[in-house]
């Protein structure tokens, strides 16, 4: 059995299959009790109750939101560019997806444990800009566009500061793969000696992802909902989706950076008996908790004032807290050896 | 066996999106077969074993240089019709040269020796060490010119970007912040009695804030009362 | 280390490369009045170069064409920046990116 899955190529494709799956799947449901998390965590702090109609607790409401969008009509602009109005959705959703083939979730457990994963996320954020600016272009209309143009360059503005702080992370770490990353963890957390920058990448990934305070170009008040004024039903609901795995994924990217990953907070006895995927999941939760605590706490930042944060402060901070970091490993000789952990 | 079909995969894609960036119509459709072309051009690194390459790739080429082609060309208004003029009239010479480059290009490649090993020594970095870190230990040491230079001409091109676009009309509405932040609420409101059936013209209009409104803006632009310079400035440019 | 290029071997990467060159300057002929699309045959000409160095980097397993592509690559990022920044302002100015209109110096 092993033979066949190991050595043959069928095998080999039957196993990519079933990793895959073991990834997606849970993932997918994950999305649609995110959408019922927030709304039920945002009801508790606002003092009432979420949705609790559909299931027990509320806990069907995400398929039957999925069915109402998928029997709704989809509307295309006239005029709009209908194979890149109905790509783009799509591709938010699969960059979504794509990004978690290089997650870990246990010691080497991961679709594609490459050498370069950290590489790879940042590539899979730089890419998500196109879906914004393909979908504010091909709905023909100059709402969308001029909300998809500033969506995309607060994307872009907050992706500097993410990388410098990842280059930060590095630095103490060695290596680009993930795995490495969370193994180098194994005796203090990186949320602790650098916990001003665990704040603000983890602000940055507020602003990555376009939630709140940092909502605005797709605030339903401002700017008429922004870059997907012209969507509706499968279409909306993609775009929807693929925004609440993005919060999953940059909440997996702090929690493996910054959190530690699948490493369980000492490595004692009660503690590891816990499986690593399960500590991750936890770190998940409790970032976006926080994620969803924020969007109910803040108010809206303003256009001018989210991207003077991102050039005039975060870059600034992130780039003076790399060489801080720099110096310091080489001071105490911390500096980790070539080729990793 | 599957290198070689991803390979060719990568390949076709590649120069086909190549020939519909340069002859799309649309300039819009041409940056979107650029960033296919950047794409499949990762593809091709990887299969040849370059995955910092790949991935760098992806991340600045398409990423951001591809994201500033786009910013462009959509916010340019551009006749489509005149841009095609004159296709007609280049395009067998411009065949005749891509034929004749094509060709000795060819030519050369069939026909070449390597140096052997032994006059110039291949730079390989220390064995045993991933790609990334391969290249870290030949950049840092024996490019590190090279590497300073082109730190050089990114920051010559990001203060030259600059400088060409930027438009400071003073007609913006901006705000020192650390003011904005050190206000109180007794600097802002005021709690008025006001008498019934009186009318607010009455009591001397709707009174604005304190001083605060006005300190907090930067001096000469617009909410700062400098809008009537600001205007002034601009109709003498 | 076996050269990861060894299944598929040098020769099919520099005719890639080659037919990748020979678009970039047969659009810039084609696209003679159109400078965006000029500035992106010229990034696809840089794009050839890069493959032929990765090629022959991959080859003989000598990194030097990696480091290479890695310097060609910052000046083109630079070189399209300060590129599209001079289309803007002439675009600012002119109301038209026609590269022919270019000639107020002239005579």
């Amino acid at each position: 059995m092993a033979y066949f899955f190991y050595h043959t190529l069928a095998g080999q494709i039957i196993l990519m299959v079933l990793e895959t799956l073991a990834v997606l799947v849970p993932l997918l449901l994950g999305v649609a009790y995110l959408t019922l998390m927030e709304r039920k965590v945002m009801a508790a702090m606002q003092r009432r109750r979420g949705p609790n109609v559909n299931g027990l607790f509320g806990l069907l409401q995400a398929f039957a939101d999925a069915i109402k969008m998928i029997f709704k009509e989809t509307v295309i602009p006239a005029g709009a560019n209908r194979a890149l109005f109905l790509f783009a959705p799509f591709l938010t959703f699969s960059l979504a997806m794509v990004a978690w083939a290089v997650i870990p979730t246990g010691n080497g457990l991961a679709v594609a444990n490459i050498n370069v994963g950290i590489l790879y996320l940042l590539a899979i954020s730089s890419l998500g800009v196109y879906g914004i600016i393909i979908a504010g272009w091909a709905s023909n209309s100059k709402y969308a566009f001029m909300g998809a143009m500033r969506s995309a360059a607060q994307m872009v503005s907050y992706e500097v500061s993410i990388g410098l702080i990842i280059v930060s992370v590095l630095l103490a770490v060695g290596s680009l793969n993930l795995n490495d990353i969370v193994l180098a963890q194994r005796h203090i957390w990186f949320c602790l000696p650098m916990f001003p920058m665990f704040i603000v990448f983890f602000i940055s990934a507020l602003a990555e992802t376009g939630r709140a305070p940092f909502d605005l170009p797709e605030g339903e008040s401002e700017l008429v909902a922004g870059f997907f004024v012209e969507y509706s039903s499968l279409a909306f609901g993609l775009f929807f989706l693929g925004e609440y795995a993005n919060m999953i994924l940059m909440s997996s990217m702090v929690s493996i950076l910054f959190l530690g990953g699948w490493l369980p907070p000492l490595g004692l006895a009660p503690f590891t008996w816990v499986p690593g995927p399960l500590w991750l999941v936890f770190k998940i939760l409790f970032c976006l908790f926080v994620f969803i605590w924020v969007r109910a706490t803040f108010p809206r930042f303003r256009y001018d004032q989210l991207m003077r944060l991102g050039w005039k402060v975060f870059l600034p901070l992130s780039l003076v807290w790399m060489i801080a970091t720099a110096a310091f490993l080489m001071a105490t000789g911390l500096l980790p050896q070539v080729g990793g952990v | 066996m599957i290198p070689q079909l991803v390979f060719y995969v990568f390949a076709t894609v590649l120069l086909v999106s190549a020939v519909m960036v340069i002859s799309a119509r649309n300039p819009v459709h041409s940056v979107l077969f650029l960033i296919l072309a950047f794409f499949n051009a990762a593809g091709l690194f990887l299969v040849a074993g370059a995955e910092f390459l790949a991935m760098l790739l992806v991340i600045v080429y398409v990423g951001a240089v591809a994201v500033l082609f786009l910013f462009v060309v959509m916010m340019l208004d551009i006749d489509f019709t005149k841009m095609r003029e004159g296709l007609q009239h280049y395009a067998p010479l411009g065949a005749c040269v891509g034929g004749v480059l094509f060709f000795e290009l060819i030519m050369a490649f069939s026909d070449w020796k390597m140096v052997p090993a032994s006059t110039i020594a291949p730079l390989t970095g220390a064995p045993g060490l991933t790609n990334t870190a391969a290249l870290g230990t030949l950049i840092y040491t024996h490019y590190v010119l090279l590497f300073q230079a082109c730190g050089l001409v990114l920051l010559v091109a990001m203060v030259g970007a600059i400088v060409l676009t930027l438009r400071d009309t003073g007609m913006g509405r901006r705000q020192i912040i650390d003011r904005q932040h050190a206000r109180t609420p007794a600097d802002t409101l005021e709690l008025v009695d006001a008498p019934l059936g009186a009318s607010v013209s009455a009591q001397g209009g709707f009174l604005r804030p304190h001083q605060s409104y006005h300190e907090t803006s930067v001096p000469g632009s617009y909410a700062s009362g400098g809008m009537i310079e600001a205007e002034k400035r601009e109709e003498e440019v | 280390m076996t050269s990861a290029i060894a299944p598929i071997g040098l020769m099919p990467y520099l005719v890639v490369s080659a037919a990748m060159l020979v678009l970039g300057v047969f659009g810039i002929f084609l696209n003679r009045k159109n400078v965006i699309i000029i500035l992106m045959s010229m990034e696809l000409i840089l794009l050839a170069a890069n493959l032929n160095f990765v090629a022959f980097s991959s080859a003989h397993g000598d990194l030097s064409g990696q480091v290479m592509v890695l310097f060609v690559l910052t000046i083109a990022a630079a070189e399209a920046a300060i590129g599209l920044a001079i289309v803007t302002v002439y675009f600012r100015n002119r109301g038209s990116i026609q590269v022919e209109d270019a000639t107020m110096m002239k005579g």
